[in-house]
């Protein structure tokens, strides 16, 4: 009975001073866009039987089938519908991998490197006008954004729909394709728009124009200055102890006796979307849709993916119409286009005429 | 009855051959060749047998064919364009065979030179890279001035290589001839090609080079080199405890490098039968080309 009094009497005492509410300022501050759905399923297949197994296989493999089927018919059904391509226009841009590198010899017999990036099984999975296009919400507003371009979804390389998570699948499953394994969106003015299911190839850009290429860069790990920054480090001798490879002094006395923001320090490296802009393309092969392109600074490892799309670059950009709004396939294709610089392995020993 | 017992001692003397012969370290197999089962039983398992070794034996005249055996950088698509690269390469200028230790003829088109191309003789002291990578350095002395060029084997200002003497060293690379006498790396320009009778192994010259007295270049004594006489006359004390602790020997035994080193041998055998067919007839194409040129009349000298 004392015991019940005491906790009385302590209720009583008891206050709510403080209650924390929302206030009217809370806003999401990152939403994913409603196409984004987590994607890989973990799936034990246990449970399944033989039969079963072999229903699924069936299942896919007559999904793939009528997939293909329905590619045909759109594809001749956009070629008529010929828009006309301006400066201004954004086209659809390519998922590709990066293959490796080798070299190429130009015409007056120098060696340049270069990239190979293979597009692979690309086909446009949606498009979103610009109206009905809502990204995610950022911390940075860019209050002069006028909502000019719409949004088109690229997948590469189709998956087994098994392997995917349902929400991921059902994505797919709204406009009648198959999972892919790699989905990424391209903004494009709304004359560029293609219907779902157009397959796009290599030969969307031509040789001797310049791309942008996004990917992620080769992931490094946690690394000290040295390799990080490429600071020097310090002497490997002459009495120096402990402190070969270590960045020295972060900051000086007085007013400014803290850590700068923005010092370089130790940390990690690597692992991060870089654009590479105004590369050219030297050389295409239609039959295994790849790309040469200059240089060997493209992000990322060999087996890697990149984003491919038009220069944006002012005086590399565009000057004559592209196939536009993709190039449509057609049977009477040449393997292999080079550019005029390059010089064919095909062709005869570069000699030089005496002037 | 004669005739069959004829072919299996030439098999068999094949065999040998190709017991004798020295694998490189980079992109080859592991040592040993397998040997046929002692009782063959059926003729056509033999002939398999000795047409795939006939195939993998191609990888000794073009190493480059054979891709760089680190996993993170291979890729089936990519080496597959290279090589076909590298054959259309190969139909426009005939690249021979050639050793570590051969005497080559370079002659490239250079837009700087009077004449519009430049001609070079000299030893190939390395052959590196593999596929439109591939490069070999040339070393000849001078006017008593070493001079080493670097040529990309798949260049297409390369007019001609010419093999003056086709013969291997002892060892895979001979930048110790850097550090040798000068007369161990002079070749005269006006050399004239040496031919082998067709169908005879590789010659392996069995030549010591004597080396200068220190300072060298790098740090000979510790290489294990089969290709220099006189090493141990320019050697301290210090130097030789020092090599004795810098020795690797269990390096030999250890299996995981030596794997990751190599392209096993399914796909060797399968980059092969891709390219074996296209080498063939150039091949031919070449030793037709080199019967033509030993009958033409020899041009006559003026003055």
């Amino acid at each position: 009975m004392d015991n019940l009094k005491v906790l009385c009497s302590k209720l009583i005492k008891l206050r709510v001073d403080h209650i924390v509410t929302r206030s009217a300022k809370f806003t999401v501050k990152y939403r994913p866009p409603h196409w984004y759905a987590p994607k890989v399923n973990v799936v034990k297949d246990d449970d399944l039987t033989q039969d079963n197994m072999q229903f699924i296989k069936e299942v896919i493999s007559d999904r793939n089938d009528s997939q293909q089927e329905l590619e045909s018919p759109l594809v001749q059904s956009i070629s008529h519908t010929s828009q006309q391509w301006l400066p201004t226009t954004r086209r659809v841009g390519l998922i590709a991998r990066k293959i490796g590198n080798y070299p190429v010899w130009s015409n007056n017999g120098k060696k340049m490197q270069t990239t190979l990036l293979q597009v692979v099984d690309n086909h446009v999975i949606k498009y979103i006008p610009p109206e009905e296009f809502k990204p995610m919400l950022t911390t940075e507003r860019n209050w002069r954004e006028k909502r000019k371009l719409g949004c088109m979804l690229v997948g590469s390389e189709t998956i087994n729909p098994s392997t995917v998570t349902k929400d991921y699948c059902g994505l797919f499953n709204s406009v009648g394709m198959l999972p892919k394994r790699h989905l990424r969106r391209f903004m494009v003015s709304p004359e560029a728009a293609l219907p779902t299911g157009t397959p796009l190839f290599a030969t969307h850009f031509r040789v001797g124009d310049y791309i942008d290429i996004r990917a992620k860069t080769i992931d490094r790990g946690f690394q000290g200055v040295m390799k990080r920054w490429g600071f020097k480090g310090m002497p490997a001798s002459h009495g120096v102890t402990k402190t070969h490879r270590r960045p020295g002094n972060i900051g000086s006395g007085g007013e400014k006796a803290r850590v700068w923001p923005g010092t370089k320090m130790p940390g990690h490296m690597g692992n991060r979307w870089r654009i590479i802009r105004g590369v050219k393309i030297l050389r295409v092969n239609t039959k295994y849709n790849v790309l040469w392109t200059l240089g060997v600074a493209i992000p990322g490892e060999t087996g890697a993916m990149c984003y491919l799309f038009d220069t944006v670059l002012p005086l590399r950009k565009l000057k004559s119409s592209p196939p536009f709004p993709t190039y449509f396939p057609s049977d009477d294709l040449p393997v292999e286009y080079y550019d005029e610089c390059v010089h064919p392995f095909s062709d005869p020993t570069l000699t030089f005429e005496e002037t | 009855m004669s005739l069959a017992i004829r072919r299996t001692t030439e098999l068999i003397g094949a065999a040998k051959w190709f017991l004798r012969r020295d694998s490189r370290v980079l992109s080859t197999l592991p040592e040993k060749v397998e040997e046929p089962p002692a009782e063959l039983t059926s003729k056509r398992y033999r002939r398999r047998f000795f047409q795939n070794e006939a195939i993998l034996e191609t990888r000794h005249a073009y190493p480059e064919f054979l891709p760089d055996p680190n996993p993170n950088w291979r890729n089936s698509l990519r080496e597959k364009l290279e090589r076909a690269d590298m054959l259309e390469r190969r139909s426009q200028i005939d690249i021979p065979e050639f050793y570590v230790g051969s005497v080559l003829a370079v002659t490239i088109s250079d837009p700087h030179a009077q004449s519009k191309t430049n001609r070079f003789v000299g030893i190939c002291i390395e052959r590196k890279g593999c596929g439109l990578r591939a490069e070999f350095t040339l070393r000849n002395v001078v006017d008593h001035q070493g001079l080493e060029v670097r040529y990309d084997l798949y260049d297409p200002t390369i007019q001609s290589i010419q093999v003056l003497r086709l013969e291997k060293r002892l060892d895979d690379k001979l930048f110790y001839l850097r550090d040798a006498l000068p007369e161990y790396s002079t070749f005269s320009f006006d050399m004239d090609p040496e031919i082998l009778p067709e169908g005879t192994p590789i010659p392996v010259n069995p030549v010591q080079v004597k080396l200068k007295p220190r300072p060298w270049l790098e740090r000979w004594e510790r290489q294990e080199l089969k290709g220099v006489s006189n090493i141990e006359e320019h050697l301290k004390e210090k130097d030789r405890v020092r090599r004795e602790l810098r020795k690797t020997p269990w390096e030999k035994y250890d299996l995981m490098k030596q794997y990751r080193k190599t392209i096993p041998i399914e796909d060797q055998s399968k980059i092969w039968a891709e390219v074996h067919n296209q080498l063939q007839q150039l091949q031919m194409a070449r030793k037709k080309s080199a019967r033509k040129r030993t009958f033409t009349t020899p041009k006559t000298q003026l003055g």
